[in-house]
């Protein structure tokens, strides 16, 4: 029963990992046209990158079958070239008329939230799924 | 010639769910990394929970002996042959969660078969009241 709850909990990681893979992904969308940073400079694309935890748990250092979760190692920001628009009329554009725009693709951000949405779903339901195993193997003591 | 006892039935049903709640587990698992870069997807390795559950570890030299169940165990291996994306991870949701299904029915057939059988033994118990 141990590796169950081990097996929710890796879900439940998955779930924190992936909302924040959304919750940046909005982050980015609503900052498309921000020219002005808390630093003065465009705001940058954020990016989150993940990685699967160290299965530090007893089963796993007997090499028995266990869940891997996953966890949020950083959130990074894209340095790629800022995006460069002709307005002159803009108050933070350059002398040539140039305003430097966020390097967010709005597309981009959308099929990441996307993939992140379908893989909240699935570790949901991967939850469901053991629970209703739980459940069956509580209903032996009927 | 041997019948099928009462305990190993049991042992034979108990084994099964384990091997169902340990599939799940790793698909589980597999799920929650599915965006993690470079994760390679691990599945159960029957072969060596087959070996496990075969080997009898503990000498029986006399019949009231009581023999070891083996192994209730089961490893993990990483799965072959499954094609990776372009950032090296190999887990497809589908499979994971069709992996997920079948072994939640396995379980319950297990389940269904063990409480049967608890159900005789309480009638036994109570004197088929």
């Amino acid at each position: 029963m141990s590796s169950l709850n081990a097996a929710i909990a890796a879900s439940a990681t998955a779930l924190n990992a992936e909302r924040t893979r959304i919750e940046v992904a909005i982050s980015n969308l609503a900052n498309a046209e921000s020219t002005r940073g808390p630093d003065g400079r465009p705001y940058r694309r954020r990016d989150v990158v993940l990685g699967s935890q160290p299965a530090e748990t007893f089963d796993a250092a007997l090499g028995r079958a266990s869940a891997t979760g996953v966890s949020v190692k950083g959130i990074v920001e894209d340095q790629s070239p800022a995006r460069q628009r002709y307005e002159p009329s803009h108050p933070d554009a350059d002398k040539e008329g140039y305003v430097a725009l966020p390097n967010v693709d709005p597309a981009e951000e959308m099929v990441d939230m996307l993939s992140a949405a379908r893989a909240y779903q699935a570790n949901l339901t991967a939850i469901t799924l053991i629970r209703d195993l739980v459940q069956k193997a509580l209903d032996l003591g009927r | 010639m041997s019948e099928l006892s009462d305990a190993a039935l049991v042992t034979a049903l108990r084994r099964q769910m384990t091997i169902a709640a340990a599939r799940q587990v790793i698909a589980a698992g597999n799920l929650a990394n599915v965006n993690t870069p470079g994760f390679r997807a691990r599945q159960a390795d029957f072969e060596t929970a087959l070996d496990a559950s075969l080997r009898q570890p503990l000498a029986v030299t006399h019949p009231a002996h009581l023999r070891s169940e083996g192994a209730g165990s089961v490893a993990a291996k990483d799965a072959d042959g499954l094609p990776a994306r372009r950032d090296g991870n190999t887990v497809q949701i589908d499979r994971e969660l069709l992996e997920m299904t079948s072994a939640g029915g396995e379980f319950q057939r297990a389940q269904t078969a063990l409480a049967a059988k608890f159900r005789l033994v309480r009638y036994a118990i109570n004197e088929g009241r």
